[in-house]
């Protein structure tokens, strides 16, 4: 495993590395290997030039030494012949080899390495150098005829000591000759084996070339072009949405592009799956609501969902009706044009409503309340339109009971003040023939006999009474009906008071009673209708002197109590019954009717006062005194006007 | 009683025409009127003919009932004032059973000169007609000059 594993280290260290440093390996690794090629090229190059070299010196060596040998040869010939002959032209050879051997030794100096060829060198030298001196002596010896034949036998010994000398060298020549060879030979070898070797080395470079091109390529696709595939595969799956091929989490700019675009894709993903959960719980809202038709249309007008409301409403399933007009949901009278017109004025001003008819499958008809919305995107562009559809038939039906309740109340209203004033009407013509000559005959009663004029007079006083009751009745009906207008406005209590005590003076003063009159202050005032408020004091104070048969007055008084006026009317009578206060305000209760038969009344004046207070925002009452009755109302004090005389009047 | 501008024998020769659709009504006016001593009186219960019977007698005083069938009292009210020249005074006494005040109202604004509800007391309607008559035989004095 350790080797696997530092292999996976040495790729993990290579696909860490940044894209430009593989840039400069992928590069840099067949250039340095042909450099390396270039050298050894050189190099090896080098090595063969020297050794051809050391060949040719061995040739030149070759050549010198045979030469300085030739030259001595032929130079010991020619003095030879001139000591024989003693013509000077036998010593051109010998005067040849003087002039060239000094350089042809310097020569040979020059070029020899091998040591042990120096050495014969060196003994080539001295020999040559003998060889020299020798010839020169015999030269000198045989120079003239006298001397030579004088010094015959000194040429002899020189001329063998001459010859021994040449031997030699010739030998050591040989032997030169000899080992130069050798050593050529060597040298040939050692060309030859330095060929092999740059042939070698130039085919080992070729490849070691090839294998590093491919190992470029190699590192090349490894480290970026199959990662960049990938990339791109990735890159493709990511605009479609789908998983990525996971990457390994390289440092280098790929590494990380992958690694951005897979959080990238997590980022998506994560988003995409919040978006549809968020989708999936508002349709499954949407669908699951039951009492309203949610659907949404095309901006064309045809239906593209459906939820369970309008499936309940409508009666038609989503599959059924999906990919149809919505026109069909309205029936035939309205069908030409309503639907266009609510799509037009919806993308008009955004939203449109209306309440109708609309059609449900099996063709019933149902009141709809309907409200189309525009659906627009984030560029304005018109989407479709989102439909709401609730059934209001149960509603309308409610309605329009209600209306017709409403209607027949009104109606039976009016049909009782018709009633009411046909029948007052209807009442009184009889009435007014009754009393007219009730009352004619009255007129002449002084020609009847006492008998008739009681019956005159019963029969008066029984019509009377009967209209009284009719006008009780009638007043109390037309306040029940709303058929009297009420017009409040701030009434003088103490002016008010004053009127009806002028007015019922007489009834009073009738009854043997006194009327007391305690007056407000002058600025007492109360939102009243005048002719009401003195209507219910009149119809007090009458009751009062009426009913008071045991006491001797009759007292009106009026007091301000927080926000309302307080008007009472009270008398030192028999008093009411505790038994009959509840019935007091009730119409035609009268009350003690067996005790006070002789009392007139139509029973319907309390009845009426209470009326006509409350129509005036205010109550009415009986409080019982310790002798007598005390009867009151109320009314709102007029605070407004107060409040401003107030203010006009500071001091 | 005051002093009267007028003697009674020419308050009692006034003509006086009574219409309502009641016969009993007319009769108790035609009774009252006749205990008062007026001389010429005349009783209508067909509203329809009334106009005809106004143009025809000329009356100096009207007593109208308000509500008739067929041809009601606002009716004849207006049919009389457009008759009338506008500089003659002569008056209609309204009686009637119906008591409201938008009645009332509209009656005098249709130019009856008096307003009695019926039932009436006998008394008070013999002295409104009787004040009502004076007021036009002072007003004819006044034009003759």
């Amino acid at each position: 495993m350790p080797a696997a594993k530092s292999g996976w280290a040495i790729t993990s260290y290579w696909t860490d590395r940044p894209l430009a440093f593989k840039g400069l390996v992928v590069v840099a690794l067949p250039l340095g290997i042909l450099f390396g090629a270039l050298i050894s090229l050189y190099l090896a190059s080098n090595a063969e030039s020297r050794a051809e070299d050391d060949v040719r010196r061995a040739f030149a060596i070759q050549r010198d030494t045979y030469q300085v040998h030739a030259l001595l040869a032929e130079a010991a010939a020619g003095v030879r012949g001139y000591v024989l002959t003693s013509q000077s032209r036998f010593l051109e050879p010998y005067r040849k080899a003087e002039a060239e051997l000094p350089a042809t030794m310097t020569r040979l100096d020059a070029e020899i390495r091998d040591a042990e060829v120096r050495q014969r060198f060196e003994r080539i030298r001295q020999a040559t150098v003998r060889k020299r001196e020798g010839l020169k002596k015999i030269v000198a010896l045989a120079g003239s005829p006298a001397v030579r034949s004088s010094n015959a036998l000194a040429i002899e010994e020189a001329l063998i000591s001459n010859k021994i000398v040449l031997d030699g060298m010739r030998r050591e020549i040989e032997n030169i000759q000899r080992r130069e060879r050798v050593l050529l030979d060597q040298r040939q070898a050692k060309v030859d084996e330095v060929r092999n070797r740059f042939l070698l080395l130039t085919a080992i470079s070729a490849m070691i070339g090839l294998l590093g091109s491919l190992a470029a390529v190699y590192l090349f696709s490894t480290g970026i072009v199959r990662r960049v595939r990938t990339l791109e595969h990735n890159a493709e799956l990511l605009a479609r949405g789908e998983a990525l091929t996971p990457m390994p989490d390289d440092a280098d700019e790929i590494g990380t592009l992958g690694q951005r675009m897979d959080r990238a894709s997590a980022l998506l993903r994560a988003r995409e799956q919040a978006l549809r959960e968020s989708e999936e719980r508002f349709r499954l809202v949407i669908e699951g609501v039951r009492d309203y038709g949610i659907f949404v249309l095309d901006p064309d007008g045809i239906v593209v969902s459906w939820n369970f409301g309008a499936e309940r409403i409508k009666g038609w399933m989503a599959e059924e009706i999906l990919g149809q007009h919505f026109s069909r949901f309205y029936p035939e009278e309205t069908q030409t044009y309503l639907p266009s017109q609510m799509l037009e004025r919806a993308s008009e001003a955004g939203t449109a409503e209306d309440e109708g008819w609309r059609v449900r499958k099996d063709g019933s008809r149902f009141w709809a309340n309907v409200v189309i919305t525009a659906l627009y995107d984030d560029r304005g562009d018109l989407r479709g339109f989102a439909k709401v559809t609730r059934d209001m038939t149960e509603r309308r039906r409610s309605e329009e009971a209600l209306r017709i309740a409403r209607e027949e109340a009104v109606a039976a209203s009016l049909a009782k003040s018709e009633f009411l004033s046909r029948t007052s009407h209807e009442l009184r013509t009889p009435l007014s023939a009754i009393l007219g000559f009730g009352q004619l005959l009255e007129l002449d009663e002084e020609q009847f006999s006492p008998r008739h004029q009681e019956a005159v007079h019963q029969i008066m006083k029984a019509g009377r009474h009967l209209l009284s009751l009719i006008n009780d009745l009638l007043d109390i009906s037309s306040i029940e009906a709303g058929g009297t207008e009420v017009s409040i406005e701030d009434v003088d209590m103490s002016e008010l008071l004053q009127e009806v005590h002028a007015f019922a003076s007489p009834i009073v003063a009738s009854a043997g009673l006194q009327f007391v009159l305690e007056l407000p202050a002058p600025d007492l005032l109360a939102q009243a209708d005048r002719r009401r408020a003195t209507q219910v004091v009149l119809n007090l104070v009458a009751n009062a002197a009426k009913y008071n048969r045991s006491g001797s007055m009759v007292r009106l008084s009026c007091r301000p109590i927080n926000d309302m006026v307080q008007v009472l009317v009270e008398d030192d009578g028999d008093g009411i019954d505790v038994s009959d206060i509840p019935r007091l305000f009730t119409p035609f209760d009268r009350l003690g009717q067996q005790t006070r038969a002789k009392v007139e009344g139509t029973g319907l004046g309390l009845a009426l006062s209470k009326r006509l207070v409350e129509s005036m925002h205010g109550e009415i009452g009986f409080d019982a005194r310790e002798k007598g009755a005390c009867f009151w109302f109320t009314l709102p004090v007029a605070k407004a006007i107060k409040e401003d005389e107030n203010s006009c009047q500071p001091d | 009683m005051p002093a009267r501008l007028i003697s009674n024998q020419e308050l009692l020769s006034r003509r006086i025409l009574a219409i309502d659709d009641e016969e009993t009504n007319v009769l108790l006016l035609a009774n009252v009127l006749d205990r008062e001593g007026y001389r010429d009186v005349h009783c209508l219960t067909n509203p329809e003919q009334a106009l005809e019977m106004y143009i025809k007698l000329s009356p100096d005083l009207v007593l109208l009932d308000l509500m008739m069938p067929k041809v009601d009292g606002f009716q004849l009210l207006e049919a009389f004032s457009r008759h009338d020249q506008p500089d003659e005074f002569r008056p209609v006494l309204v009686l009637t059973a119906d008591t409201t005040l938008q009645t009332r109202r509209r009656a005098l604004a249709l130019g009856a000169k008096d307003f009695v509800a019926k039932p009436f007391d006998v008394i008070e309607v013999a002295l409104r007609i009787s004040n009502l008559l004076e007021t036009r035989i002072l007003y004819e004095r006044l034009r003759q000059g």
